[in-house]
This record gives C-alpha cells, structure tokens and sequence, in this order.
C-alpha cells in the first residue's frame, strides 16, 4: 500500500515535470513568434547576392565581446567561403536594423541582437548560414514559426467548432441524423487525409498570396480535421443528456438550444481539450506537407515547409544538414511537446 | 459472415460515392482545370479552348459530367490524364505497385518491432523493458514523417558520395522506415495494452494452473484476444499510410502514387485527381474490409454474431 502510494505519487511528479518541459517548449515557440520581428536580425526577404548557400558565421571573441569577420566567396561553385580576418565587427544586443512592427502597433527598428558597425555597412550575422538567395535562415524561421502557428492555432479553433456542431447534433438528435453524420465521421477519420487534402487543394489556384493561402489553409483544415472532436462531443453529449441536471433542465421548461449551450457545452470542453491540444501538430504538418510540396504557402514568403525545400539541395544538404533540417528540428521539437502535454493531461 | 462482407460491401460504396462526388464538386465549383491555363497562351484562340471543352465533356453541367465520370468508372475507364496525356487508370496502377510495395515493407517493419517488444514485455513484466516500450511509442508517435523522410534523405547523402545512384536498396529500406514509425507507435501500444489487459483475464489463471509455461500461454491463449484490436488499428491505418507515403515518396524521390498525385493536383489535372482519390478510398475501404474479415477469421465470436 505505501509502496503504491510513493510510486503514484512519484510517476505524478515525473508527469507534471514532464508536462512543464511540454510548456516551456511551446512557449517559447508562441514567443518567438510574437517577437519574430524583435528575434530576427534581418527582415526574412533581404537576399544577399555575395552570400549564397553560406554556413554559419563564425562568432570569434576579442577579450570578451564576440566579434565576427566579413567573409569571401573563394569558390562561387563549390560555395566556399573565406573570412577577412584584417576586419573585425563586434555583436551586441539591442541593435538597429530594419524597421519592423512591434506586437502589431509600434513601428521599431531596435532587434535583440545584430552587428555593430561605425561606417554603416556591417557584414551579416546569420545564426544559421543562408538559403540560395543569401537570405538570413535563423530570420526566416522564425518567421516561418509565426506563419505556421497563428494558422495552426486558428485552424484548431476552426475545426473544433465545426467538429462541437457536428457531435453535438448527432449526438442530440439520434436516430437517422445521427447515423449519417457518424456514418459522414468514420468515413472521414479512415479516408487518406492528406490525399484529400490535396485533392481540395487541386480546386484552387496554385499561387497565392499570403493571406488568400492562411485562408485556404484554415477552410482545409476546418473541412477534413473535424470527424475526431465530432466523434468525441457525440459521445459526451450522449452520456451527459442522461444526467440527473439536464433532465431538470428539460423538465423545468428550458429550451432546447439553452439546454445544449448552457448544461451540455461547458461540461464537454474540459474532456475535448486533450483531443483539441493534439490537433496542433496535425494541422502543423499538414502544413509544412503542403508547403514542402509547393501548394501550402508559396515563395518568397518563409513558412516551415517550403524552407524544407531547401534539402532538394543534396551537396548543401551535404555540408551543412543541421542548417538545412533546422525547421525540421522545429517541428519536430514542436510535435514533442504537445505530446508530451497531451499525455500527462491523459495520466491526470 | 455473409451478411458482415454485404453490411461493410454497402458502407464501402456509400463511402466511395459520398466522397467521389464531394471531391468531384468541389473541383467543379471552384473553376479553373488544366484547360484555363491555356489561357495565358496567344497563340491558342478562345474557339480552340472551347472546342477542347467540349472534346472534354467540360462544358456539360456538374452533375451529367459527374454521372458520366461514375458510369465510365464502373467499367474501369477513368478518363485521359491531361497532363500525361495517357489514361489515368493504366498510370495509376504503374505507381500503385511501387507504393504497395514501400507500404507492405512499412508495416513489416512495424510487425517485427511491435510483436516481438510486446511479447517479451509481457512474459519478463520487466519494468525497463516497459518504459522502454513506453519511451518507442512516444517517440514513434511524435517525430513526423517528413522529418524522418528528411533525414533518410541527410543520412543517404551523407553515405553515399553521389547521391541518388547504387543505393536504391538503402534508399527503399530508409523510406520504408520513415513511412513507418507512427504505424510502430500504433501497432506497439495497441498490442502492448491489450495483451497486459488480456493477461489479467479468468481464462488465463486457467491456463496456468494447467501447468503451461508463461510463453505458452502467452502463444496460445493470450495473442489471438489481443489480437482483433490490433487488426481493427491495421485496417484504419492504411489510410494515414497512404498519405504519408506522399510525403516520403516526395522528400525521398520515388515514383510512386503520392508523387503522382502532387504532379496532378500542380497540374491541376482534374481527371487525374479524382482518378487517384477514388483509387486510394478504394484501396482503404479494402483495407478496413480486410481488418474486419480477418477479425471474423480470428474470432468466432464476431462469426457467429454475423452483424
């Protein structure tokens, strides 16, 4: 017995410790992006024509501010490249740079970290070397972050309510609605899914604009990410009409809509949010999918996956994978997370 | 048994027809086919685009071109790709083949991982063994396909120092595994939990006062309950397999249905696309028909039931 005690209480702590990892990391993916302009040192669509393909740069120290070296290219082919180390610039913090909005009202240009130069003209820092264009990686997916989580988080809401709808009236109405709609349900969660979506996608014009593609994102998202919190707010709906209080709401006279929003609804959301928080890495990697396959959001604009495309790149790919896959590792630290905040919800 | 496959035979085709015609109206609504991007070319006049409407069919309304779309299926004739300008179905049975074969290879993969850990797990009770279970299953669960498709991809480069050529083999097997990591989390924890539970029943107290050896029971009276959730999980996977071998297909460069089916939706090639959902809603239902029947065969209890 006391065994069994100090081994629950023990396994609670690993959770509830394991869970905060989850929060941490999802926090910081939430910061950076709502200061992916204040984070980045550069604006994600500035190409640099003499850095293309570029590593890292080199962060050296002299005493103890780090300092870095402009660089060459020494072979354009094979994207070598050399530093100048006659020539040094000192990093800092707080740095002006390009001008950027800051949580969407103020018009800034100060950035957390940059390179300081008396003359004006600076060399780049780039955290996580450049792309084809010579555009800063570590600005870029920071910005990718952004794009992919507001769509990510608006598409959850999205598609928990259509799934809240669905669910709540078949579980409520029975009989031949509510065969249909689960029938409609289980057809949905078998059907290959991202072939689905790239069949609604087909529907629509391959270029888009950054806003129109958000837009597509989220009706895709809300059309094929519904049949689970369906299925789940059916099941609830079904046992929760059995309950001593929604019988004396019904039986004091109580409209039906008011039934269902007032004595159904708020005692469904707490069990949909474990299913809900899940839906986050679905949505994210049906986006990067889309993007990565140049039908999600299109160039110049950064999002997770179409910077993935730079992998098709097979010598830098070569040279430098850690760069290259960084947005994979983002995802990928994402998706761990959630997961890890789903199931120690689930052990509670 | 007969009234089950007439039961799921029903189902499957409503499925098939609910969704064929969603896509197919969906693509009609929306406008725009491959014949709109000639367009944008001068030297085609609009009495061309027109003409080739009609060659088409496109220029009859959504629901004749929809019926005429189904009769033709039924006969198996899927129309004309119009981008590679041959018939879809013939094009979608070529790369159908080279899916089947990376899916077949993924689920393999996850068989031999997932019996086998099970197995062990529930004869020794060794709490490592099942936090190391616990431990695959996250982490099978949560690192996504394109990911592990990327770094395949990283990792072939890396061994390879030209990289696409001599190691198609490597390159299959890579594939196969990325396309099969959230199968394992699925397959393992599925046939983990449910044999832990199946082991906790009378019958198996029975068996091992018998006098049988722990593995014994486990073979002989404990796998096949455990089993029949594991052939549902199996059936209903298919459909994510499918979809992910888009993305492994995709990052990794084989010529499969996934590949095809991104070229047809950048083509816009309508024919195509509905071409490939029918094929793979198709291939699902089989899939979840298939689960079910081998259940039946697997337990009596649902024979007998004949639901």
């Amino acid at each position: 017995m006391n065994e069994h005690l100090s081994r629950d209480g023990f396994s609670r702590r690993r959770t509830d410790r394991v869970a905060i990892f989850g929060w941490l990391v999802v926090g910081l993916f939430a910061l950076s992006a709502v200061f992916a302009g204040f984070l980045a040192p550069y604006d994600h669509g500035a190409q640099s024509r003499f850095e293309p393909s570029a590593p890292a740069t080199r962060i050296h120290f002299s005493g103890l501010t780090p300092i870095i070296h402009p660089r060459r290219v020494e072979d354009p082919l094979r994207r070598t490249y050399t530093e100048d180390t006659s020539v040094s610039f000192p990093v800092g913090f707080f740095v002006r740079g390009y001008s950027y909005k800051l949580l969407g009202i103020g018009e800034t240009n100060v950035h957390l970290f940059g390179v300081r130069s008396t003359s004006g003209i600076a060399p780049r820092i780039n955290l996580l070397g450049t792309d084809q264009l010579g555009r800063d990686r570590f600005s870029r997916l920071l910005y990718a972050v952004r794009f992919s989580l507001i769509v990510t988080m608006i598409g959850v809401l999205v598609a928990c309510l259509v799934g809240i709808a669905i669910g709540g009236v078949s579980g409520y109405a029975g009989g031949f609605v509510d065969t249909f709609l689960m029938g409609a349900t289980d057809a949905m969660l078998a059907l290959p899914t991202l072939i689905l979506i790239l069949g609604v996608r087909a529907a629509f014009p391959l270029e888009l604009p950054i806003i129109r593609a958000a837009m597509l994102l989220l009706l895709i998202f809300a059309l094929t990410g519904w049949a689970e919190i369906a299925r789940l707010t059916r099941g609830l709906v079904l046992s929760l009409r059995q309950r001593e209080f929604v019988f004396a709401a019904v039986a004091l006279g109580v409209s039906q809509t008011r039934v269902l929003f007032r004595h159904i609804l708020p005692n469904i959301l707490p069990s949909l949010r474990t299913r809900a928080i899940l839906l986050l890495p679905t949505f994210l990697l049906a986006e990067v999918a889309l993007s990565y396959l140049g039908v999600g959001l299109q160039e110049p604009e950064p999002s997770l996956g179409n910077m993935l495309t730079a992998a098709s790149d097979l010598d830098q790919l070569r040279s430098q994978p850690f760069n290259v896959l960084s947005p994979a590792i983002a995802v990928l630290l994402f998706t761990l997370a959630v997961r890890l905040i789903a199931s120690s919800e689930r052990a509670q | 048994m007969i009234k089950l496959l007439l039961r799921k035979f029903l189902q499957g085709l409503m499925m098939i027809l609910i969704v064929s015609a969603v896509t197919f109206a969906l693509l009609g609504f929306a406008g725009g086919d491959a014949l709109s991007q000639l367009r944008d070319n001068p030297q085609i006049s609009e009495a061309t685009i027109e003409r080739l409407r009609s060659v088409y069919g496109l220029d009859q309304p959504l629901p004749v071109r929809y019926f005429r779309w189904l009769s033709d299926a039924i006969t198996g004739d899927l129309g004309e790709s119009m981008y590679f300008r041959v018939p879809v179905s013939g094009l979608v049975w070529a790369r159908a083949l080279s899916t089947f074969l990376l899916g077949s290879a993924a689920f393999a993969i996850a068989l031999t991982f997932a019996v086998p850990l099970s197995f062990i797990g529930v004869r020794y009770k060794s709490t490592t063994i099942a936090a190391f279970v616990n431990l695959l299953i996250l982490v099978t669960a949560s690192t996504p396909r394109i990911v592990l498709a990327l770094v395949a991809l990283a990792i072939s480069v890396r061994l390879t120092a030209s990289a696409m050529e001599g190691s198609s083999s490597v390159l299959f097997w890579l594939a196969a595994l990325a396309l099969s990591a959230p199968l394992i989390s699925i397959f393992l924890a599925q046939l983990h939990g449910e044999l832990q539970r199946t082991m906790r029943e009378d019958f198996i107290k029975l068996a091992r006062a018998k006098g049988l050896s722990e593995g014994a029971v486990i073979l002989r009276h404990a796998i096949r309950p455990a089993l029949n959730p594991v052939l549902t999980i199996a059936g209903l996977s298919l459909g994510g397999l499918l979809g992910g071998s888009v993305i492994v297909e995709s990052v990794l460069g084989r010529q499969g249905l996934g590949t095809l089916m991104v070229s047809a939706v950048r083509a816009r090639d309508l024919p195509l696309v509905m071409g490939i959902v029918l094929f793979t809603s198709t291939a699902v239902w089989l899939g979840n028909a298939l689960g079910e029947l081998l259940q039946a065969v697997n337990d009596k209890r649902i024979r007998d039931l004949g639901f």
